[in-house]
């Protein structure tokens, strides 16, 4: 558009904004510090070296330094403002993204299969301390294995996300789960092994009251919902016999809240714990929980894993 | 160039960890809350705002607009993804940072704090380096300030 010439001029203007920006933390004290700069230059010491040096040339040809410095102020002021208006635009572009994602958020979060509540036909059978549920008679389609420890909280998140979702589909015969419960978070429990005392609890349960239509689910709900769960470090957790009433709670036979209270799986399902660990290693390369695998291949529990596994 | 180096590398940081984590926001849920620092009335809306915090960051120094304003805000949150991993380590947790995706706790040898800070680290030289110098090649900033360094 316009002369080489004067486009040249407005480039070297320009050098002098640029450098005059670097050594300010933004393009906004950039601008007061170069409005004033010519005083500051008179004061200050480190500043009159660049200012001697535009001061040179213009003392030679008066009229056209004069304009330069009259060009580049007004340039100067336009870029400040043009500075606002793209950070402005930037604040703008983010914010409008954020609000974008907070809706798919939401989305994306939001409890699967709410409303369907509680599982009242699945039953729960136990193979070498691993628990699989399904309901009985039916041919499920799909198998999982859901690795958990049960004071693992994402293991409450994806319980409180999917457990309705996962109770509907054993219902109804199209899902069977293979539970492993871990206990690699002992460690982080108020005492040293609730992960390991919550697993032989729940073979408690499944062994002595795995047949009735729906104990084993809703146990495991309990356990995990975040009324009940212990927190990591925290400073308590449940002891056997809390576990035990909360079995009873939940509609457990007296035999499994013995079975609880006295510890008599606990050696199978440390045992369990152990076994399931290295398959969880062999198959994902490390130990994190919840962790679904498919065909012995890890799942990506994204907010539509089940309905697109199950529709597969 | 390095200037060009600098702001597309961050900008492939904050795109690739951000959709990583939007795309799976239940794990970004739980790795957020693993770091036990937010109540959690506060954790899902952290674990839904920042991935799409890191996507922003990432577009905006993709086409170089408000380089030095995006550069100061990766800044920031680089500065506070690396206290947060220093303070699950120093309380002795056994997360995953959950930095590109994937998080929560994990079993106790299988902690990798100090990479995950040196990375981090690396993160924040490329945005210091930025806000140092914001005008690099092939940005909007430097596009806008020729055409309105043109008078009329």
């Amino acid at each position: 558009m316009s002369g080489p010439g004067l486009a040249g001029s407005v480039e070297g203007n320009h050098s002098v904004a640029q450098s005059n920006n670097r050594r300010t933390p933004s393009g906004k004290s950039g601008a007061t510090s170069k409005g004033v700069q010519p005083k500051a230059g008179q004061s200050k010491t480190p500043q009159p070296k660049p200012a001697a040096a535009k001061g040179s040339p213009a003392a030679k040809k008066p009229a056209a330094g004069r304009q330069s410095v009259a060009a580049a102020r007004r340039s100067s002021n336009g870029n400040n403002r043009t500075q606002l208006i793209i950070g402005a635009i930037a604040v703008v572009v983010i914010i409008a993204i954020i609000i974008f994602g907070l809706v798919l958020n939401k989305k994306e979060t939001a409890v699967q299969g709410e409303g369907y509540g509680a599982s009242t036909q699945s039953v729960a059978t136990v193979a070498e301390g691993v628990v699989t549920v399904a309901k009985p008679g039916a041919t499920p389609g799909k198998t999982i294995d859901v690795f958990e420890d049960a004071l693992c909280p994402i293991c409450s998140e994806f319980e409180r996300q999917f457990g309705q979702q996962m109770n509907q589909a054993i219902d109804q015969g199209d899902l069977a789960v293979n539970y492993h419960m871990l206990n690699f978070l002992n460690p982080r429990s108020f005492s040293g092994d609730y992960s390991t005392r919550a697993a032989a609890a729940l073979l408690c349960v499944a062994q002595e009251g795995g047949t009735q239509p729906g104990l084993y689910l809703n146990y495991h709900s309990a356990l995990f919902s975040t009324d009940n769960q212990p927190a990591e470090g925290g400073s308590a957790d449940l002891t056997n016999e809390q576990l035990a009433e909360l079995a009873t709670t939940t509609g457990a036979p007296a035999s499994a809240a013995s079975c609880i209270t006295a510890g008599t799986n606990i050696a199978a399902a440390t045992a369990a714990a152990d076994a399931s660990s290295a398959a969880l290693q062999a198959a994902t390369g490390r130990i994190a929980t919840p962790t679904v695998l498919y065909n012995g291949a890890p799942v990506s529990t994204t907010v539509d894993w089940l309905s697109t596994l199950l529709g597969q | 160039m390095i200037g060009l180096l600098a702001r597309l590398g961050l900008a492939a940081v904050w795109l690739i960890s951000g959709i990583i984590k939007a795309v799976d926001p239940r794990t970004t849920v739980v790795a957020v809350r693993a770091y036990q620092i937010f109540p959690e009335s506060l954790v899902g809306t952290i674990a839904g705002i920042l991935p799409f915090l890191e996507i922003a960051l990432g577009v905006l120094l993709v086409i170089g607009l408000a380089t030095r304003l995006t550069a100061v805000l990766s800044a920031v949150v680089l500065v506070a993804f690396i206290a947060g991993v220093i303070s699950a380590a120093a309380r002795g947790l056994s997360i995953d940072c959950g930095c590109f995706g994937g998080g929560g706790d994990v079993a106790a040898g299988q902690t990798a704090y100090t990479e995950e800070i040196l990375r981090d680290l690396g993160f924040l030289a490329l945005a210091v380096y930025l806000i140092v110098r914001p005008d690099t090649p092939l940005s909007v900033d430097r596009w806008v300030r020729r055409r309105t360094g043109q008078p009329a």
